[in-house]
């Protein structure tokens, strides 16, 4: 829902004048947390730092700007409803009290995002996710989106789920209960916003350039968005709207 | 017993064999018979193959006689007289006249048996004439008795009085001839509309001819309402449909208003037309309850002075009006994990009707879009129709970390609003976080005046873990799991929270959970708090971390159901589920027939949920037209708070039953149900007679139908003969013991053996 800009939230605003915002302690924030496994988890850093930046500065949600590693095996983990994860290369195997902790983190609420950073598929870290994720949810194998979910309506209205690459037409999901607990992608979504020391943005977004680097920071926004409100945006009284702006 | 004893005599089989083997050697023979006929088949000369087969047929025929030993039984025997029930309904509806201004329908019954005394004698010698009153049960009556009282039977029971037949019929001596049944067939039970596959049972089993009489004509003038099909309970904000069916006799071409009325208020009008003299039409009423809770809804017509009753123009029926799920309104200041929880459990909720709006983007936050109508799925917020124009539809609202965010989305306009739907009924829940509890700008909170707290200053951001008071220690709210000691330690395993609002609790407020070291005004910061706002109640949670309990108490791998059951208890609180009032009053039945007592269960319970021993509780029974007090007691509960009162039969009508019940000078709530005493009961809404269902019920037992008492003849009575029974010694003479039979047997079978080797068979 949108919010008329007032005359003085407007005056406010053009004062840079801040409204006074904290959360309880910044578990009750957004928090870009990742899983800290045994290959190379930490490549995507900078860019969900930039992410938290944009859900900062482009929605109302409250975030914490670092990323905080996290091992599965942490107790802390149940502090942090959502996890991003990749690996530069093959997923190493998580240790069996890995899958069972992450089992548990997903089945009572916590939700999973996976870039596949290397652009692999059927190889390298696709295959290797595939295979871990089939151990941590037998029952729930990952499933195309169809452009219908809410997650392509959840804040931005998309009709792609680009990244850095354009390689998938779609995000994948795993469903527990009707919700989509774990959202994989093959385009490096994250990807997009990642920046080297020097600010500039460390890959090109292929094809479509910064119009598509644009694209993958909305859908990385929709992707948090569908993780802290579900399905809001597929209730009733949001729909004749988006129908009518997607006409 | 009356008998006249006769000599007499039957033919029986004496063979000491059991049936079975005298079946299994008769088959033996039948198959030897037809072996024969087929070895002869071939046997190309008629004559011969005849002789053959009569001849094994004759050999089989004496075989039989061999083996069946037949023989006479000679033996003295009476003919036993038998009994006619004369049943004579006397239910109310007999007090009807037969024609308009003519003799009840009792009393011209009275006359017929007075007219039949000849027939009856007549046939003294073979059956005795028993009378019964049926109500339904059976009972012996004499004409006088039928002339001298009046039929009061509440309800007309045709198969009831089948069985009761049945049961007399096994319990007596005597054997039933048949049954003479005088009645208007006004069944208003199994048989209301008509004969049914059971009755028809019912009937073949008693085994005996039921012949019946119609009693009571048409040419009454009457209007009923016969009949009101509505469910028991029905949905607030649902329509519901009521049909009433209304019968008019003397009506034919008239249009009658039919009215629906609440407690006294018209719900609906309708006209309806009666096309034939006798007609049944039914009005179908679709209205909306807007509250819940027990009514009494009245249907009624006008009254004609001609009419034979007047009070079946009108029936009253209660109906409960419950939720269908409740409606909650989720308002969140901006996407949080308290939020996107609490979200997930109301929205697998099945009783939960989930209507949400978060503020996505604040009005300094910059979307980045080059065209935000098209590129964003944002819609303006609707202040105005979810906070005046809808809000009243809301069962629970729950307000999420706002209330004190920037004033461009203040609700500052709509704070009477709010005041108003509390006020009247409404239930608010208001979470906290850094947008509520005045801990942000300076914006008035527009929630402020119907939370149970205020504001007292910023948020204490150390993690501590609530701690239940006394009164959360007993509270349905809190009660996690059943028992206080149980209660106490599930609040204890669930992980500690990152930070609360500071408030402090207003005078009347209950606080449920406080802080276990911040302190507010010399007390523990209340952390869960609620009170009552008028008819309304609210609820306010200063943390913005109960998902803490559905997502980090899981840490341990231990399921936990603390969070569903804490906000599942506080919406049965907030909208008073009816398991969750301190006070319950309950009408039993909630409809009551004429003339019988007002029967209401009473649960007194303390603030604490416990069971009340010795509150006094007082009950007034008020008309719901005009309030007026109809009658008032004053009870102390019972050891477990409960307790039955009776009041005596009210005037027909709608009534409000308000209780009320107090402790040690304290009150322990108010409480309110409703009931219905009707006008009529069953038996007095029908004024017509049912000849059909006699006719039918005739047929079926294979009886006569007479179409008016005077019209019985007993001559035209099916009644079984009299049985005869023996009552002498009987002596048996064998027949088949004699030499003759034995000749006739070794001829027949030598001279089948001499045919066949004659013709070469052998």
């Amino acid at each position: 829902m949108s919010l008329r800009l007032s005359r003085r939230a407007a005056l406010a605003a053009a004062l840079g004048l801040p409204l006074s915002a904290r959360a309880f302690g910044d578990n009750a924030r957004f928090v870009p947390a990742v899983i800290q496994h045994a290959g190379k988890w930490d490549t995507r850093i900078s860019g969900l730092r930039r992410l938290a930046w944009d859900l900062q500065r482009r929605t109302s949600i409250e975030v914490l700007l670092d990323v905080r590693p996290m091992p599965l095996e942490n107790p802390k983990l149940f502090e942090q409803p959502f996890l991003y994860l990749s690996c530069d290369g093959p997923l190493p195997p998580f240790k069996q009290a890995e899958v069972e902790a992450l089992r548990r983190y997903l089945t009572y609420g916590g939700f999973l995002f996976v870039d596949a950073v290397d652009l692999s598929d059927a190889s390298g870290f696709d295959s290797s996710f595939r295979h871990e994720l089939s151990r941590v949810l037998p029952q729930s194998p990952l499933e195309p989106l169809p452009m219908s979910h809410v997650v392509f309506k959840s804040f931005f209205l998309l009709d792609a789920a680009p990244g850095r690459a354009l390689n998938k037409p779609n995000l994948e999901a795993a469903l527990l209960n009707k919700r989509s607990a774990v959202m994989y992608s093959q385009n490096d979504v994250i990807g997009a916003l990642n920046r080297d020391e020097s600010g500039t943005y460390e890959y090109d977004a292929m094809p479509g350039g910064e119009r598509q680097r644009e694209l993958a920071a909305r859908m990385a926004i929709n992707i948090v968005m569908y993780a802290m409100c579900l399905d809001y945006k597929d209730d009733a009284v949001h729909l004749p709207l988006i129908m009518n702006r997607r006409r | 017993m009356e008998s006249q004893a006769v000599d007499t005599w039957k033919v029986v089989s004496l063979s000491p064999l059991p049936v079975w083997a005298l079946m299994l050697l008769v088959v033996a023979l039948v198959l030897g018979v037809v072996l024969a006929a087929w070895g002869v088949r071939k046997e190309p000369s008629r004559v011969r193959r005849g002789l053959l087969w009569a001849l094994r047929l004759a050999a089989g025929v004496v075989a039989v006689i061999f083996l069946l030993e037949p023989g006479v039984r000679r033996m003295q025997v009476a003919k036993v007289k038998n009994r006619v029930a004369v049943l004579v309904d006397r239910s109310a509806s007999m007090s009807f006249p037969t024609t308009p201004g003519g003799p009840s329908r009792s009393q011209s019954v009275a006359d017929a048996l007075d007219a039949l005394a000849p027939q009856i004698d007549a046939l003294k010698d073979r059956y005795s004439f028993d009378f019964f009153g049926v109500d339904p049960e059976l009972a012996p009556i004499s004409v006088e008795t039928i002339r001298a009282q009046p039929p009061t039977a509440g309800r007309t029971d045709l198969l009831s009085v089948i069985r009761a037949l049945k049961a007399e019929e096994s319990a007596s001596t005597r054997k039933l001839a048949g049954v003479l049944w005088l009645s208007d067939g006004a069944d208003n039970t199994d048989l209301a509309q008509g004969i049914t596959p059971r009755a028809k049972a019912g009937l073949k089993d008693l085994g005996v001819p039921v012949s019946t009489v119609a009693v009571g004509q048409g040419g009454l003038k009457d209007l009923a309402i016969d009949a009101v099909r509505v469910d028991d309970f029905a949905f607030v904000r649902n329509s519901v449909t009521a049909e009433v069916e209304v019968h008019a006799r003397g009506f034919g071409g008239k249009s009658v208003p039919v009215v629906l009325r609440r407690e006294g208020q018209t719900v609906a009008t309708k006209n309806v037309q009666f096309v034939e003299d006798e007609d049944t039409q039914v009005v179908k009423f679709t209205f909306t309850p807007d509250q819940t809770g027990r009514f009494v809804y009245t249907v009624s017509m006008p009254v004609f002075a001609d009419e034979a009753v007047a009070e079946n123009n009108s029936r009253s029926f209660s109906l409960k009006v419950i939720r269908d799920r409740v409606r909650v309104l989720l308002v969140a200041g901006r996407p949080t994990w308290d939020e996107r929880f609490l979200r997930g459990l109301l929205r697998q909720d099945a009783n939960v009707d989930l209507i949400s709006f978060y503020i996505l983007r604040n009005t300094n936050d910059e979307s980045g879009a080059y065209d935000e109508r098209s590129e964003l799925s944002l819609i303006p917020f609707p202040h105005e129709e979810i906070f005046h124009t809808k809000i009243a539809t809301f069962d629970v609202i729950m307000i999420m970390n706002f209330g004190n965010e920037d004033r461009g989305v203040a609700l500052t306009a709509y704070d009477r609003d709010l005041r108003e739907y509390v006020n009247n009924g409404g239930a608010l829940a208001y979470v906290g976080g850094d947008r509520s509890f005045g801990d942000s700008s300076a914006a008035v909170n527009p929630f402020a005046d119907v939370l149970p707290v205020e504001a007292a200053g910023n948020a204490d951001l150390s993690v501590f873990r609530p701690r239940l008071t006394p009164e959360g220690l007993r509270h349905p709210i809190t009660a996690l799991v059943t028992g206080t000691t149980s209660t106490s330690s599930a609040w204890d395993e669930l992980p500690p929270l990152p930070g609360a609002n500071m408030t402090r609790a207003k005078a009347g407020a209950t606080v449920l959970l406080d802080h276990p070291f911040a302190v507010v005004a010399g007390k523990s910061a209340p952390v869960l708090a609620i009170w009552e706002y008028g008819r309304g109640r609210s609820l306010a949670l200063m943390t913005d971390s109960s998902w803490y309990w559905a997502f980090t108490s899981h840490v341990n791998g231990a399921p936990s159901r603390s969070y569903e059951r804490f906000w599942n208890n506080a919406i049965r609180w907030l909208v008073r589920d009816p398991e969750l009032t301190t006070l319950g009053v309950t009408a039993d039945p909630p409809s009551v027939e004429p003339g019988k007592p007002v029967s209401i269960s009473v649960v007194a319970r303390t603030p604490d949920y416990q069971a009340a021993p010795g509150a006094l509780i007082e009950i007034e029974l008020r008309s719901a037209d005009d309030g007026r007090v109809v009658g008032s007691q004053q009870v102390i509960a019972g050891s477990d708070g409960t307790m039955r009162i009776e009041f005596p039969p009210p005037p027909p009508g709608a009534y409000k039953i308000v209780g009320k019940a107090s402790k040690d000078g304290r009150s322990l709530g108010e409480s309110t149900d409703a009931v219905a005493v009707r006008a009529v009961g069953p038996e007095l809404a029908d004024a017509r007679v049912n000849t059909q269902l006699l006719k039918d019920l005739a047929a079926a037992a294979k009886g006569t139908f007479f179409d008016s008492p005077g019209a019985i003849s007993l001559n035209k009575v099916p009644l079984n003969e009299p049985p005869l029974v023996e009552v002498g010694r009987s002596k048996d003479q064998p027949l088949w013991d004699r030499w003759y039979w034995l000749a006739l047997m070794v001829t027949i079978v030598g001279a089948e053996w001499a045919l066949r080797r004659r013709f070469g068979y052998i």
